[in-house]
């Protein structure tokens, strides 16, 4: 008989709880199960019984990373239903701290995957990157973790100091592009642990429904910044970088090259950010109605529900994040792998465990 | 006159005292070494001394007296093997040299690995465990290329490790050397070879379990065993016959610094490897450096 090995809720490297049941023979996985919900805490019940100022705060804390891309959200799927004019000013600087949250998270996952296969240089390298983007979202919105930018109608603060964002950022794309990316896909080492490790086939990632950088890696051009702009994506150049391999070492190629993008991006909107406004009036109630919106985050594409009832709190807000589409992979990846191979493979999709359970 | 020498190699030179201060100082140097190549300041030099000091007054988590003796009496044991290892290196000529010596050397080095193996075990923990797994089929993988290397070292001496750094040919001492230094990275449980202490895997691997003055005899022994490696390494490396004893004092602890720096360059800018791809990479290229020399050897070259 196959043993099976539980691995989580709590693991040696991933620091957030979620369980994978293991089949093996061997060293080699046969087929897994995958357990989630140890990080449930009720934020969408919670929402229905707040107020809408009350829930752009609550929904800040759906995740501890890309904290700004909910209340991004929020605030759009109730400019939608109120019919909010936003200024472009504002559209700008939601771009700019949107990119600098992406750069955040893709530098942090870039750290982990390093820890996982034990890289520590390269692991403090991007830490020491990830710090730098901390600062330039804490000189923008005061904070370095929950920024609080978002209002409906447009944004909490405005960018007084454009020149230190674009040093900064112009100093992670240089480290990035001649530092990060020739070590990470030159070395060797890294290389024998990440090529060929945790193969998500364009079919699957199709059938399976991934997003974001995990179905980039596998050759799918997705990204609703191109397929359908929001904000002031249309007026920017940017490219989509995608991959065909649809392993890990793919995976970091992409997330790596989306630095770069991004950091392209904020170049792009500081100068072409116009003066003016940065958010409208008060609004004084949100009529009844329904909104979709989705949008890019750093992980892949976030969905948001909401319908109102004219009242002072929303009636129902859904949130679908990239994690809950990407995670069913981790099963397809997982099978024919050897058991060293998992901790690495789970971490690939990017995982925020807080987000899906939220 | 002898016993004077024998017994300033046992507790002064390069015994007791020289290894344990060496030990914390080669702990030390290769945390600092690491923390300024990922641009970190890194420990004060005192650091793994504090370390140390600060696990011994720690009480241990009481557990059955069987399986608690064991775990003291394994690190302990570990201990002992390693400084007799560091007091029988040949620094110094002692005029008690025996044909043979080399093997009780190594043995003495091998008993570390193996008591950590042990070690693992008897701390019935699964980490432990899987640690102590890793560590034995990783001392099946590197010491296949590290004994071939010392035998054909040895093959013209006797095997008497004073003599080897004088005996063998250069040719031969080079291949040798250059497999022995490739397997001191997974000695240590260094990158790219650390698979036996992967954090990210298997926590602490072996010593999981273990904590207080028992944990810091592992740790004391590790140190050892680094002064062990970078010693055999240093008077393997350069014959100095005849040559006066604060010179052969100066080059031993220069090659063992410079050991000490290489591994910890080495360590900081790779990955770690996983088992199988570990136990390829020794048999390909550690084999095939140890058996030419071997090869070599017998062939009178």
């Amino acid at each position: 008989m196959s043993p099976v090995i539980p691995l989580g809720p709590f693991h040696p490297a991933l620091e957030e709880p979620y369980k994978v049941e293991v089949t093996t023979t061997g060293e080699t996985i046969t087929d897994a199960e995958i357990t989630v919900g140890f990080n449930f805490r009720g934020i969408e019940w919670l929402a229905e019984r707040k107020t809408y100022t009350q829930d752009i705060a609550l929904l800040e804390r759906v995740c501890g990373i890309c904290s700004n891309v909910h209340t991004l959200m929020f605030c759009r799927a109730v400019e939608k239903i109120a019919d909010l004019e936003v200024p472009a000013r504002a559209k700008f600087i939601r771009v700019i701290v949107a990119e600098a949250e992406r750069l955040h998270s893709h530098l942090l996952w870039a750290g982990v995957a390093c820890n996982l296969i034990g890289f520590e240089t390269l692991f403090m390298t991007c830490f020491s990157l990830r710090e730098q983007v901390m600062d330039v979202l804490e000189g923008i919105s005061g904070n370095r973790v929950n920024y609080a930018m978002n209002r409906p109608g447009g944004v909490n603060r405005d960018i007084t100091d454009p020149a230190s964002i674009l040093d900064a950022v112009r100093t992670i794309a240089d480290v990035t592009a001649k530092q990060l990316i020739p070590v990470m896909t030159t070395d060797r080492t890294v290389r024998a642990r990440c090529s060929g490790v945790g193969i998500l086939t364009r079919e699957d990632a199709i059938a399976y429904g991934a997003v974001g950088p995990m179905a980039r890696a596998s050759g799918l051009a997705t990204d609703i910044r191109k397929s359908a702009p929001y904000l002031v994506y249309d007026q920017l150049t940017f490219d989509v970088p995608v991959r065909s391999e649809g392993d890990v070492f793919a995976r970091i190629v992409v997330r790596a090259l989306e630095i770069l993008e991004s950091c392209k991006i904020i170049e792009q909107a500081i100068d072409m950010m116009p003066a003016g406004p940065i958010a409208g009036g008060l609004f004084l109630a949100v009529p009844a109605g329904e909104a979709a919106i989705r949008i890019e985050a750093p992980r892949g594409e976030v969905v948001y529900y909401m319908e109102s009832n004219g009242t002072d709190m929303p009636a129902r807000v859904r949130v679908r994040t990239p994690t809950f589409a990407n995670m069913p992979t981790v099963r397809v990846m997982a099978i024919g792998q050897g058991l060293s191979d998992l901790g690495l493979i789970q971490a690939s999709i990017d995982p925020c465990y807080s987000c899906n359970d939220r | 006159m002898a016993i004077l020498r024998a017994a300033i190699q046992m507790l002064l030179f390069p015994g007791l005292v020289y290894a344990v201060s060496a030990s914390f100082f080669m702990l030390w140097l290769q945390r600092k070494i690491n923390a300024r190549l990922q641009g970190r300041i890194g420990p004060p030099f005192y650091q793994p001394f504090f370390d140390f000091v600060k696990l011994l007054g720690k009480q241990p988590i009481g557990r059955p007296m069987l399986q608690g003796f064991v775990m003291t009496a394994l690190p302990v044991a570990a201990v002992a093997a390693m400084l007799g290892a560091v007091a029988l290196l040949p620094v110094l000529p002692s005029g008690a040299e025996f044909p043979g010596d080399l093997v009780l050397l190594v043995a003495l080095i091998e008993v570390g690995p193996l008591l950590a193996v042990l070690g693992g075990f008897v701390s019935r923990s699964m980490w432990g465990e899987l640690g102590a797994a890793r560590e034995a089929v990783m001392t099946a993988v590197y010491n296949l290329p590290f004994l071939t290397a010392l035998i054909a070292l040895g093959w013209t001496s006797d095997l008497s490790i004073s003599k080897l750094a004088t005996t063998a040919t250069w040719p031969v001492r080079f291949l040798a050397l250059a497999a022995i230094l490739l397997c001191l990275p997974a000695k240590l449980h260094l990158n790219p070879f650390s698979i036996s202490s992967a954090e990210q895997e298997i926590y602490a691997g072996v010593t999981t379990e273990y904590d207080g003055p028992r944990l810091a005899l592992w740790e004391l022994a590790h140190g050892l065993e680094w002064v062990a490696l970078a010693g055999l390494f240093a008077v393997l490396s350069v014959p100095l016959p005849g040559v006066a004893d604060v010179w052969r004092i100066l080059v031993f602890l220069a090659i063992s610094v410079l050991v000490v720096v290489l591994l910890s360059v080495a360590a900081a800018s790779t990955a770690r490897l996983k088992l199988a791809q570990t136990a390829r990479w020794f048999w390909l290229w550690g084999l095939l450096l140890a058996g030419s020399a071997l090869g070599l050897t017998l062939a009178g070259i």
